[in-house]
């Protein structure tokens, strides 16, 4: 009796590892099993620091922490401020940049949610999160 | 017998939810505010259910655009009160979830999070909101693709550009749906301009931009 | 066969009363354990509903799936990625199971167990103040307050134990 119940289980989870792993390639483009970011949209800061020029930095900080303390050349866009801070942002945006948007460090949501906006309401290509954020470009200098 | 294990699983998660000392009415609010809002706020309220009073250690939020407040510190047996969150909507979209977490001084359950989902409602979706031409290509017109809201009627929509630079044109497809034509005069030169969209009979308005940019720089 | 001359030896008069009773109470136990059975097929379908619909949701979405078990801050991020994959599937299987009565007990067992260490994942997720905002219901039950969520979980596990002991009484 006991290892009919056994052996029911294992046949089920054995059953469903199939399923389970086709969705796993159904969906292996939509998730990154290195981390909660889809690799294609973060960006070490050695990746950033080696596209050169072509980079325009983003600070998705809040104002008062942009203002003590940014990356050179960084430009500030936040929620806060969206509708006044885009248009500034865009004047120096151009085809063929890549952008690489930070907020505090590696937890904080403000980057992700700007690069998100970046990528959907303004179709732009090549929008990046910097992994680790300010924290980690701190850390490289 | 089963019904004894039953019981005896249920008592332990009573009695330990029971302990707390501070009883939460909500941990979790959920906020609609109107387009104009520019804030929203949630009230947590609590009451000190034990019988020794209860400190505030720390309140803070999970992000700057929202703060917290305490009436007071300390909260005596069988007192109640709120803290008060307030969420800065500024020029953020969709549905917004910012967290408060609450450190006290009791006995069990020293921190509570307390949630505020803030429900921002869209009066018009913008796709894209920018468009532009890398200088020297044709001048053809862009497309902007206008949508009212779910919960919104808006029958007409008004366009302007803030530069001669660029014309625009609307056109009502029905259904609280519009497209706008936007065209350069010409793309030699740098220019931009700032479109401004606003529904009729609303305070609200919405931007987009068009410019003219670089041509991208050779890799 | 000494019984069978006894019975012949009974007067008849007797036996068709005897007869009729018995047949009578075997009509009544015969409903009552014809609807009893009933009950139990309509509770079994409820509870293997409730999964089929629970793993659905989440197959739909595993993306969202892998990143609400993140939440909880148990289990590292590829392995909630793996358990976001494989989970909902289990579920619709065992689902599926209970209804159509192959591999019955064991998938009772596999969706208790999923019952019990998702309810201890929840009430450990709430002691140590962490904001969870979605049940084993995906985002449809983001809404729920924590009681309400546990409620339910020990509803479904009550149905599950129950279904258990039926069928174990049945054998």
């Amino acid at each position: 009796m006991r290892s009919s119940l056994v052996r029911q289980v294992l046949i089920l989870a054995a059953l469903a590892l199939a399923p389970g792993v086709g969705g796993a390639v159904y969906f292996r483009h939509k998730i990154s099993w290195r981390s909660a970011i889809l690799p294609s949209e973060l960006a070490t800061v050695d990746q950033a620091r080696a596209w050169g020029g072509n980079v325009i930095w983003v600070d998705a900080r809040p104002d008062d922490e942009f203002a003590s303390d940014h990356v050179p050349g960084a430009i500030s866009l936040n929620e806060d401020r969206w509708n006044e801070l885009l248009p500034e942002f865009l004047a120096a945006w151009s085809p063929g940049k890549k952008v690489v948007v930070y907020c505090s460090s590696l937890s904080c949501n403000a980057s992700r949610e700007v690069a998100r906006r970046l990528r959907k309401e303004a179709q732009l290509p090549d929008v990046f999160v910097l992994e680790g954020g300010w924290e980690a470009w701190l850390k490289k200098k | 017998m089963k019904t004894h294990i039953i019981a005896f699983a249920l008592s332990i998660i009573i009695s330990l939810s029971a302990r707390a000392e501070l009883k939460w009415e909500q941990t979790s609010l959920e906020l609609h505010p109107t387009p104009n809002d520019k804030q929203a706020i949630g009230h947590f309220k609590y009451q000190n259910t034990g019988k020794t009073p209860v400190h505030f250690k720390s309140v803070h939020a999970s992000c700057g655009c929202t703060t917290a407040q305490t009436q007071k510190d300390e909260v005596p047996a069988g007192g109640s009160g709120e803290i008060t969150a307030t969420f800065n909507i500024g020029d953020r979209t969709g549905t917004q979830v910012k967290t408060v977490t609450v450190e006290t001084d009791e006995a069990t359950n020293q921190k509570t999070v307390l949630t505020l989902k803030t429900i921002i409602p869209q009066q018009l979706e913008l796709n894209p909101t920018f468009v532009f031409w890398k200088q020297g290509d044709k001048p053809d017109p862009k497309t902007i693709m206008v949508k009212a809201g779910k919960e919104f009627t808006v029958k007409h929509i008004k366009v302007t550009s803030s530069s001669p630079d660029f014309q625009t044109k609307v056109e009502e497809k029905g259904n609280g749906e519009f497209q706008i034509d936007v065209q350069p005069q010409e793309t030699k030169n740098i220019v931009a301009s700032t479109l401004t969209i606003q529904p009729e009979d609303s305070q609200k308005v919405f931007y987009a931009t068009a410019r003219i940019t670089n041509a991208p720089t050779v890799q | 066969m000494a019984e069978k001359e006894v019975m012949n030896q009974t007067p008849s008069a007797q036996r068709p009363t005897l007869n009729v009773e018995a047949s009578a109470e075997g009509a009544t136990s015969n409903v009552k354990h014809r609807t009893l059975n009933i009950i139990w097929r309509v509770v079994g379908f409820i509870v293997a509903g409730i999964f089929l619909y629970a793993g659905a949701i989440k197959a739909l979405d595993p993306v969202q799936f892998a990143s609400d078990i993140d939440n909880y801050k148990i289990l590292p991020w590829p392995i909630s990625v793996a358990m976001a994959f494989y989970l909902p599937w289990l579920e619709i299987l065992c689902g599926i199971a209970l209804i159509i009565r192959v591999l019955y007990r064991g998938a009772l067992s596999i969706l208790s167990a999923l019952i019990v260490v998702f309810t201890l994942a929840t009430v450990g997720a709430k002691a140590r103040g962490l904001d969870i905002t979605c049940g084993c219901f995906g985002h449809a039950s983001q809404n729920w307050s924590f009681p309400s969520h546990l409620a339910t979980n020990l509803a479904i596990l009550a149905g599950l134990l129950a279904l258990w002991f039926q069928s174990s009484s049945k054998s």
